[in-house]
């Protein structure tokens, strides 16, 4: 029993920083239909840019070091993102495969200049004290507080951007422009513009998976394309553009990994395939997507 | 107000507009022609939706012409589409706040509610749970509420109900006395010459002749040579 709901909880938090990533990825897709192949990429960025701020920091017995380091790895995402919004995607919009093709690039580029700047060494952010250490939690007994704490921000996430989507002006221009971008910019809405910042905001998603996730394990190299790879599957299962529905297919691949680890361990990656492709097969457009 | 010279587009091969020229000014202007005369290419291209090959498009003396579509909404000029396009994921009341300039312009939305009652009562539904007037009405709406310059409609009454259509009707007669011109495309005779003072007839992409809306009205033989149509025949 214990165990079962051990294993249930790795799950949920793996599923937590799965939402994170992907909500992101979802977020990007849902408006500007751009499959950026290169989120993973802003997932190392803001690992490695937090981590070069948060280290000087924690070698001064700086209380604040994680904090800055979060900062400084999301606003490092977020400038990624817009960055290559503005100066690459957003002169091919529309152009799917272009956009995939040079997301590609981006993500080979990212990924060497960042083992020629940083070396192949695998870091870890430490967490601060009051995050740090384990809570008790009722079944499981002592629990790591920060995975907890992983839960917290991955609702809060979700929360914030329902709120951001039903509550906000941006939000009306960002649904405005799932429907009819056209439209939209012939309402005299700065169409790019709000691209964006949307680019900017799912970066920055990323940006703040990729410092939680380097807090709760290893950063190094290769975590570009496990992240990329992960958000993919979450956003198949779940359904392309769909905030609940990336939470959904978080969920089920965030358990199905751990349940797959703790039951079948050799082939426990094929159960997250499996999953993908029974959805693809009984409902392409994801289990919350719109056909 | 807006003038429109030696507009040609072109898809490829396809000469869409074929040297397209006209003016609105203070009283509004209607363009009829049967289907795949280029009408909607033209209410596209002058939003900036579609990309013109040659010409030239002023309003109030500045060129417009090759900007993007939202910077041509914000100097003024505001469309409502074929189709309607209002968004499926927005609520009636959201539509008029995506648009809304604020209490102060003209067009605020509680006029908007005060002139279509109808919308305040679905003010909560959504774009695409509205009836096909409703729909038009929201679409008319969204563009009065940009407070623009001049209004550009194109085939506002297609698939309505003959008793909306004359609901339509009444509110684009009101349009004028705003200080607001427009250009209304239509295929429905009796809305164009109904609404508007002048009327140009669309030909293969260019402008055929133009006329006093009374004139054409009556004139039964250049209905039946530009449009195919007998009076009144939108049926």
């Amino acid at each position: 029993m214990d165990l079962a709901a051990t294993i249930v909880l790795n799950g949920l938090t793996l599923a937590a920083l799965y939402f994170i990533v992907a909500s992101g990825f979802s977020l990007v897709f849902g408006l500007m239909r751009v499959v950026n192949m290169a989120h993973g990429s802003l997932y190392l960025i803001a690992g490695y840019v937090g981590y070069a701020v948060f280290e000087p920091l924690y070698d001064q017995d700086a209380w604040y070091a994680w904090h800055a380091g979060l900062a400084a790895g999301i606003l490092a995402a977020a400038l990624a993102g817009a960055l290559m919004q503005k100066i690459l995607l957003g002169w091919m919009q529309g152009q799917e495969l272009r956009q995939a093709l040079v997301t590609i690039g981006v993500s080979i580029i990212v990924a060497d200049q960042i083992l020629a700047f940083y070396g192949g060494n695998p870091r870890q952010f430490f967490a601060p004290d009051s995050i740090f250490g384990s809570t008790q939690v009722p079944l499981v007994g002592g629990y790591p507080t920060f995975r907890l704490v992983q839960i917290g921000v991955a609702l809060a996430v979700g929360v914030g951007l329902w709120l951001l989507l039903n509550r906000t002006r941006l939000g009306m221009m960002i649904r405005a422009g799932v429907d009819d971008r056209e439209m939209l910019g012939a309402c005299g809405i700065n169409v790019p513009l709000v691209g964006i910042a949307v680019f900017a905001l799912g970066a920055a998603l990323c940006g703040l998976g990729g410092v939680i996730g380097s807090t709760a394990q290893p950063l190094a190299m290769g975590q570009d394309g496990r992240f990329l790879l992960i958000s993919l599957v979450v956003v198949i299962v779940g359904g392309m553009g769909s905030i609940a529905g990336t939470a959904v297919g978080a969920v089920l691949i965030g358990l199905a990994e751990q349940l797959g680890q703790a039951l079948f361990p050799t082939y426990s990656v094929v159960l997250t395939f499996v999953i993908m492709a029974a959805v693809l097969a009984m409902r392409p457009q994801g289990i919350l997507g719109r056909a | 107000m807006l003038a429109v010279s030696d507009l040609h587009v072109r898809f490829g091969q396809a000469h869409i507009l074929q040297g397209v020229s006209l003016s609105v000014g203070e009283r509004p202007l209607a363009v009829i022609g049967r289907n795949g005369m280029g009408k909607t290419t033209l209410c596209g291209a002058i939003a900036g939706l579609i990309r013109r090959s040659e010409g030239a498009i002023t309003l109030g003396g500045e060129r417009i012409d090759g900007l993007a579509p939202f910077r041509i909404a914000r100097r003024g000029i505001a469309l409502v589409p074929q189709g309607r396009r209002t968004f499926p994921s927005l609520s009636v009341h959201e539509h008029l706040r995506l648009v809304s300039r604020g209490s102060r312009a003209r067009w605020t939305i509680e006029r908007v509610y005060e002139t279509f009652p109808r919308l305040a009562e679905r003010r909560r539904n959504g774009g695409t749970e509205l009836s096909g007037g409703e729909q038009q009405m929201l679409a008319i709406s969204r563009a009065l509420l940009m407070n623009p310059r001049l209004v550009i409609m194109d085939e506002p009454s297609e698939g309505l109900a003959p008793v909306i259509v004359d609901q339509l009707i009444g509110v684009l007669r009101a349009l004028p006395t705003e200080g607001m011109g427009l250009l209304l495309v239509e295929q429905n005779l009796r809305v164009a010459t109904e609404v508007a003072e002048e009327v140009a007839i669309m030909v293969t992409g260019r402008i055929a002749t133009s006329m006093p809306a009374r004139a054409l009205a009556e004139d039964k033989e250049a209905q039946r040579r530009f449009l195919g149509v007998s009076a009144g025949g939108h049926h």
